[in-house]
């Protein structure tokens, strides 16, 4: 079976496609949410293999519930939208899949026949995830997990980040938050504005640098403002003095 | 003149130097007094500009008090100043003085009031051009502006899409949305040659935009409407109200993940018509820029109104509130 998470803002919308969802046979509806949070909270706990995104919702857009998604393990998703010129022809560019409202079940089928084809491949949702970070300012906001809830903080928050096997720990100044994501996806997503990384397992943002001491074999410690000390990886090295412009 | 009349005089011995200066000199100092009056005074007259006859008229009519206060000035200077040196002022005889002088001040004063009335026009003329033409742009961006929100794909596409969903439950609801959305059409495409329409109408037409709006965001809006029935054949701008209602479920309804609640008042206060759409759920940020939509209601207001009209977006303690004012007699 294939489970299928259904968002949209407005009631009817999502029941008629939640309605014509059920009528397929090898589908069936794992869930749906109202908002954008809602979303990511439902895509976390549910695991889909398929979300349709509505484009426009309170709070988190379509598009930013999708730049927040970890890209190797993010559901197929097809967004879904009434008029967004700009964003159509990002789908268009890069093969992701996307429905226009209104539709008929004849091009509802039509997507549900290319999501099978597509929902056991890496390609298509590493491709919707890469495009909604383009499309919005992916790099700003972070969802971490507070509790059983989900909130945005600012990147520009955030002092390091730390890989812990498939987790990252999010530290910013306040406190520390765990997160389901790849070092190297995170980072993907937030850009270079504000981190770079100085190590296989951390990344720290340029702006909480406060000294650098060598160490032997080319390896530097990182000293933060908060007090701690990171290890740079000679690897990484020429990189980060690159960014400090030094 | 002065001078004509001098050399005039030193021809003739009967004349001394003086007496010629003094003639004409008395007459330009009047004269010139006069038209400092006039220059002053013809503010009064420039609404007439553009019917010159009446202009002319309301000018010269000053002349029936003109004429005999000239006369009395200059003559009595004349006859002061030859008393002062002892002789005695000759003229011909009053009547003939009168007859003789008035035509004179008739002729200057029409020479006077030409040269007047050719700067003025021109004047005039010029700042009408300058405010027809700014008259003219204002309202093809107002148009312009008008038809983009017209087009609003995103409302119609997303109403399609509620009622193509709302068709597999309940047909008749979809049908009264099929024709609401007709309805809002209609009005939509007949506002661009009816500028003015009753309250009534106008409220129509915000009620068949919220219905929709209602149907495709169920429990997440409540509209209350408070409308003084005595107001409504009130005219008022052709959806003009539209936007602000729009503005009240993009950012109140739209952006919310709680209910909101909405507020349509429309209440007499004094001689002024006050509406207000105010919505819940949304706040007023310190340096919000505003949107088309209020821009271009904001200079219909000022096309139609002058300053008499107004709009004002206001912040209130839970949520955002916008306020027209427009007079409830249309002045000019």
């Amino acid at each position: 079976m294939i489970r299928v998470l259904i968002v949209d803002d407005e009631a009817p919308a999502r029941e008629k496609l939640e309605r014509w969802v059920a009528e397929q046979p090898d589908m069936e509806v794992a869930g749906s949410a109202e908002d954008g949070l809602a979303a990511a909270q439902r895509i976390e706990s549910l695991r889909p293999d398929v979300a349709f995104l509505d484009i426009q919702m309170a709070g988190l857009s379509g598009l930013e519930v999708a730049a927040q998604l970890e890209a190797s393990s993010a559901p197929l998703i097809v967004f879904v939208t009434a008029f967004d010129e700009h964003a159509v022809k990002a789908f268009e560019l890069n093969a992701v899949d996307y429905l226009l409202k209104p539709y008929d079940k004849e091009r509802l089928l039509r997507t549900l026949k290319r999501v099978r084809e597509r929902v056991g491949g890496g390609g298509p949702r590493t491709a919707a995830v890469a495009t909604a970070r383009a499309q919005t300012a992916s790099g700003e906001r972070l969802l971490v997990p507070d509790g059983e809830r989900l909130q945005l903080i600012d990147s520009s928050s955030v002092e390091w980040l730390e890989a812990d096997d498939n987790y990252v720990h999010v530290h910013t100044r306040a406190r520390s938050y765990l997160l389901r994501r790849t070092l190297q996806d995170l980072l993907t997503q937030l850009g270079e504005r504000y981190f770079v990384r100085i190590h296989k397992s951390a990344a720290v943002n340029l702006s909480a640098i406060l000294s650098l001491t060598p160490l032997f074999k080319g390896d530097y410690e990182v000293e933060l403002r908060n007090g701690r000390s990171v290890r740079l990886s000679r690897r990484y090295r020429d990189a980060l003095f690159a960014r400090m412009g030094r | 003149m002065i001078t004509t009349a001098l050399q005039d005089a030193l021809r003739n011995p009967a004349i001394s130097w003086w007496e010629p200066i003094l003639w004409e000199g008395s007459s330009a100092l009047a004269a010139s007094g006069w038209l400092f009056l006039g220059m002053w005074a013809r503010e009064r007259y420039m609404q007439y500009l553009d019917r010159p006859l009446l202009w002319f008229g309301y000018h010269l009519r000053w002349l029936l008090a003109i004429i005999p206060t000239f006369i009395a000035a200059v003559y009595a200077a004349r006859h002061g100043v030859y008393e002062l040196v002892g002789r005695t002022y000759e003229h011909p005889p009053w009547l003939w003085v009168f007859v003789y002088e008035s035509l004179k001040i008739l002729l200057f004063a029409v020479l006077w009031l030409g040269i007047l009335f050719g700067f003025d026009s021109y004047a005039q003329w010029r700042l009408q051009r300058g405010r027809l033409v700014e008259l003219q742009k204002a309202l093809s961006e107002a148009q312009l502006a008008h038809l983009k929100s017209q087009l609003r794909p995103h409302f119609f596409f997303n109403a399609l899409n509620t009622i193509s969903a709302l068709m597999h439950v309940d047909v008749e609801r979809a049908d009264r949305l099929v024709t609401g959305l007709g309805d809002l059409l209609h009005i939509s495409l007949k506002s661009g040659d009816q500028e003015m329409t009753p309250l009534r109408e106008e409220l129509r037409s915000l009620e068949l935009y919220a219905r929709i709006m209602q149907e495709r965001f169920r429990n997440r809006v409540t509209i209350r409407w408070d409308v003084d029935p005595g107001i409504l054949e009130t005219p008022v701008p052709t959806l003009l109200l539209q936007p602000l209602l729009e503005n009240a479920f993009k950012h109140g309804v739209e952006r919310s993940t709680v209910p909101v609640t909405i507020d349509v008042t429309a209440r007499r206060d004094g001689d002024l018509l006050d509406i207000t759409v105010s919505n819940t759920g949304s706040r007023l940020a310190e340096d919000h820029a505003e949107g088309v939509g209020i821009r271009n209601c904001r200079e219909r207001l000022s096309i139609i109104y002058g300053r008499a009209g107004s709009l004002q977006l206001e912040g209130e303690p839970d949520g955002v509130a916008a306020r027209v004012r427009i007079p409830l007699t249309r002045a000019t």
